[in-house]
């Protein structure tokens, strides 16, 4: 038994805003069979996530920005977002893509830092919680391999 | 979990009768829609990933695909295989839509789309391109439960569709019994194993009968002279139905009208039947091209005009072969024609859109859809060619393919093939070669209905043993109760299968080969070929192995924890270079050193520096992972200042945490043995487990460990950090 995979600490989690509901749906998906399903859809999430950002990178740096290019980054990169429930994430990217579609370039980048910023949060505190999960193993069977 | 949906589905269809109870012992659910076999389409892996998951939590057979071009050559490798399309809007090499038009085409199939844009233009234009359902992501499991309803819906509408064709009487009293059993199947709830087993007898009775029929030398019934459907005979055949009156224009009637020798009652019949479906998918888009003015664009309101047929190189796809002569005749004048007549070539305009950026890259299957599309008007002879299956397999569809593009309304005729195709016989022990080809046959059978390219004309002219009809369909369906049909719910599916090999009753077949030869045949393919192709094509799509898991800072965050002899005031570099080393090699390792860990609350925590200094240089880890992180995005830093500045703020509260969590975290374990400082990072851990269990009144730590947060960020922002 995880006592920490209880909702208590999703909660803290979900309370500030980071995870949604939808992060609770994947939890419902893990089972024997994929013990680690969660972790390997973050993982996945993460590096897609990098790469997108680092493309999203370039295009805010192209001159001048192609910003129906950047719109594709930012829909993909909401949707990954929005699919493992990182819920601060996702508005960020949402707010990036009003500046986009209207071709604000000074807007974009400031929204991208926030974009980034909620990336890294979240990637440390997801990093946290799996820590967390590797660490606690069933009573019984620690009791039986420890000393 | 269930074992793969594979594998129970092998174990319903090889058995016989007694499974359902033992698989339901086992727990493994066999009763449709288990096993229902999905094609997943996205080009984004965490997606494809998750919803992959959630479809086999629903007991669904999933193939995953990263990119279309994957996933429509697999469904037309895989002909038959696949029972429904779950795709993306937005991918990088075509436009969702695009896909469903061609899935539409080609393959009859049901498509839901998905996306996270949810406006309504964009749900709109999944509607008239055809798609069954639309899904907003992200996607949660439970609509994706209900999915399988418009697979049944399909089929039902086809059996309904082959109620009203006035064709075969016998056919007509199945079709009655079955739709009977039909609504059974709707009241009853999934799982009545009697139930699904009268289904099971009946469609095994169904197929013996066509097997039967297809042994037969030369059963009269059964194998006719091909019927051509020249332009001349439809406009007698239009002429009489017209003279007659739509309503009243029984086959009998209007082979008198036409006096045509050689025309059976039967051919007219068919004919007929087709005729009706298409006027009734006309009457739709009349509607659909109101509605639609606002929402289509501009390709799409050419959607409906003939147009675009001239924007094709008419002439250029006649030269080429690939435009059957007659076809071309029909497309020049066909325009006029239809025009006239008020009817629709959607599927011209179909391939004038998909084909208006590249005139010259008109895809045999494009131009077999075409053809395909001429011919109902024209009635042109079909040729059919096996090859060209394995090209485009437009086999399975009737005119209802036509249709798909035309409107959402019409989604309901979009079924397989006409009634016509369920009224042939099986031939015994067919492969799946000799399943696409009888497809084929079975197009080519259907008269004007479909024309494939001429370069193989293997069965123009021939009688098309009808038999080879229902194995296609039948094997679609059959597949789906051979599978997990046995046992299968008095659902619409099993009624169909029945009902349309009712229809075929003139070529009963025994029903051992059609198992046989469809229990074998699907599931060697998907043993065989869909997870190799699945693992080829989109091998990026498919759950990532474990080593990549170690290629994420946070895998590369434990194993640098792993290391902590390393850790402790060493420099950012060599955790970064720890990481790039671990991140191949120790997911592994690491994964399994961290399973044996177990935490002795409290006893073997070192001295309380000791857990300080030790949480400080864990959090500095992280703040060098983090920069790693950062690294890896191209940033660069160093942490080491930021360490010191954090370990500070940190020492005084971490004590007193440690403290309370050895009170509170008696549960947990932490085994030390592989790993000499673990209990360094038991305090890294111990506060992290404080920080989120403490209730409420804790904030502070709470406040603490939240400042904490944005330091880390900050120490890696690219302004804050300093060199």
């Amino acid at each position: 038994m995880f006592i920490y995979t209880t909702p208590v600490y999703r909660l803290s989690l979900a309370l500030q805003g980071f995870l949604d509901e939808q992060f609770y749906q994947l939890e419902e998906l893990q089972d024997e069979s994929s013990p680690n399903f969660v972790e390997e859809v973050v993982t996945l999430f993460f590096r897609d996530s990098s790469r997108l950002m680092a493309n999203i990178d370039q295009a805010l740096e192209q001159c001048p920005p192609d910003f129906h290019r950047l719109d594709k980054f930012l829909h993909r990169l909401k949707g990954s977002a929005s699919s493992i429930g990182a819920g601060k994430m996702k508005n960020e990217c949402a707010g990036f893509r009003e500046f986009c579609s209207e071709e604000n370039l000074e807007g974009c980048l400031r929204s991208f830092q926030k974009v980034k910023k909620e990336h890294t949060i979240l990637r440390q505190k997801l990093e946290n919680y799996f820590q967390l999960l590797r660490q606690v193993v069933p009573v019984d069977k620690a009791t039986r391999s420890g000393s | 979990m269930d074992p793969a949906p594979t594998s129970s589905g092998k174990a319903t269809a090889s058995s016989s009768t007694g499974t359902p109870v033992a698989a339901a012992a086992a727990g493994i659910p066999t009763e449709f829609p288990a096993g229902l076999r999905v094609l997943l389409v996205d080009d984004d892996a965490t997606c494809l990933k998750i919803i992959d998951m959630m479809l086999r939590k629903c007991h669904y057979d999933v193939t995953t695909c990263s990119c279309a071009a994957t996933a429509l050559s697999m469904l037309r490798k895989r002909k038959g295989w696949f029972d429904l399309v779950l795709s993306d809007v937005y991918m990088p090499d075509m436009d969702g839509f695009k896909l469903l038009e061609r899935i539409g085409l080609e393959m009859d199939l049901p498509v839901i789309m998905m996306s996270s844009d949810d406006h309504k233009d964009v749900v709109m234009k999944g509607v008239t391109h055809g798609a069954v359902d639309y899904l907003i992501k992200p996607v949660r499991i439970e609509p994706l439960k209900n999915i399988w309803q418009h697979v049944v819906r399909k089929k039902r509408f086809e059996l309904r569709e082959l109620e009203h064709s006035g064709s075969l009487e016998e056919s007509e009293r199945e079709d009655e019994r079955h739709k009977r059993a039909m609504e059974e199947g709707d009241n009853a709830t999934s799982g009545c194993a009697e139930h699904s087993k009268n289904i099971k007898r009946k469609k095994e009775a169904k197929e013996e009968d066509e097997q039967d029929v297809d042994e037969q030398a030369d059963p009269s019934q059964t194998k006719k002279p091909r019927v051509v459907w020249s332009s001349e005979l439809h406009q007698q055949f239009v002429t009489a139905v017209n003279q007659l009156g739509i309503d009243k224009a029984v086959p009998k009637k209007i082979l008198e009208l036409m006096k045509v020798a050689g025309l059976t009652r039967e051919n007219v019949a068919s004919h007929l039947q087709k005729y009706r479906l298409y006027l009734r998918r006309l009457s739709v888009p009349q509607h659909q091209d109101r509605l639609d003015g606002h929402f289509t664009s501009a390709q799409e309101a050419t959607f409906r005009s003939v147009g675009t047929v001239d924007g094709f190189d008419l002439q250029a796809l006649a030269v080429s072969g690939q435009l059957l002569p007659q076809n071309l005749s029909a497309l020049s004048s066909g325009s006029r024609r239809v025009t006239n007549t008020g009817l629709r070539m959607p599927v011209f305009d179909e391939m004038g859109f998909l084909n208006s950026g590249n005139a010259s890259c008109t895809s045999p299957a494009s131009v077999q859809q075409m053809n395909r599309g001429l011919s109902y008007f024209s009635g042109y002879s079909n040729s059919s060619d096996s090859r060209q299956l394995g090209q485009s397999h437009q086999l399975v569809e009737p005119y209802g393919n036509m249709c798909l593009q035309v409107g959402e309304e019409i989604s309901g005729l979009l079924n397989l093939p006409s009634p016509q195709t369920t009224r042939s016989s099986l031939p015994g022990g067919i492969s799946n070669e000799q399943v696409n080809r009888s497809l084929i046959m079975q197009m080519s059978q259907q008269g004007p209905q479909f024309s494939l390219s001429q370069q193989h004309e293997n069965f123009h002219g021939q009688p098309f043993p009808r038999g080879q009809i229902f194995n296609v369909i039948g094997g679609h369906d059959s597949r789906l109760s051979s599978k997990f049909g046995h046992q299968m719910s008095p659902n619409d599916i099993s009624s169909h299968i029945s009902g349309r090999t009712a229809n075929i009753a003139q070529t009963p077949l025994p029903g051992n080969q059609i198992s046989a030869s469809y229990s074998s045949v699907p599931q060697a393919l998907y043993a065989n070929n869909i997870h190799d192709s699945c693992l080829t094509e989109s091998a990026a799509s498919h759950y990532p192995l474990a080593s990549s898991i170690g290629d994420t800072p946070a895998t590369g965050n434990l194993e640098a924890l792993s290391n902590t002899s390393s850790l402790k005031g060493v420099t950012d570099l060599s955790n970064c270079n720890m990481y790039s080393e671990l991140r191949q090699n120790k997911t592994q390792d690491w994964k399994l050193e961290t399973v044996t860990i177990s935490y002795q609350s409290g006893q073997n925590l070192a001295p309380k520096q000791n857990k300080a200094d030790f949480g400080s240089s864990l959090l500095a880890n992280q703040d060098s992972i983090a920069a790693v992180q950062d690294e890896s995005s191209g940033n660069t830093c160093t942490v080491r200042k930021e360490n010191l500045s954090v370990t500070t703020e940190i020492e005084d509260d971490k004590i007193e945490r440690v403290a309370q969590c050895n009170s509170t975290i008696n549960s947990i374990r932490l085994k030390s043995e592989s790993m000499p400082d673990i209990k360094h990072q038991e305090v890294l851990y111990d506060n992290i487990i404080s920080n989120d269990l403490m209730d409420v009144g804790k904030q502070q730590q709470e406040g603490i460990i939240g400042q904490d947060d944005p330091e880390f960020f900050d120490a890696y922002s690219l302004e804050n950090i300093s060199m």
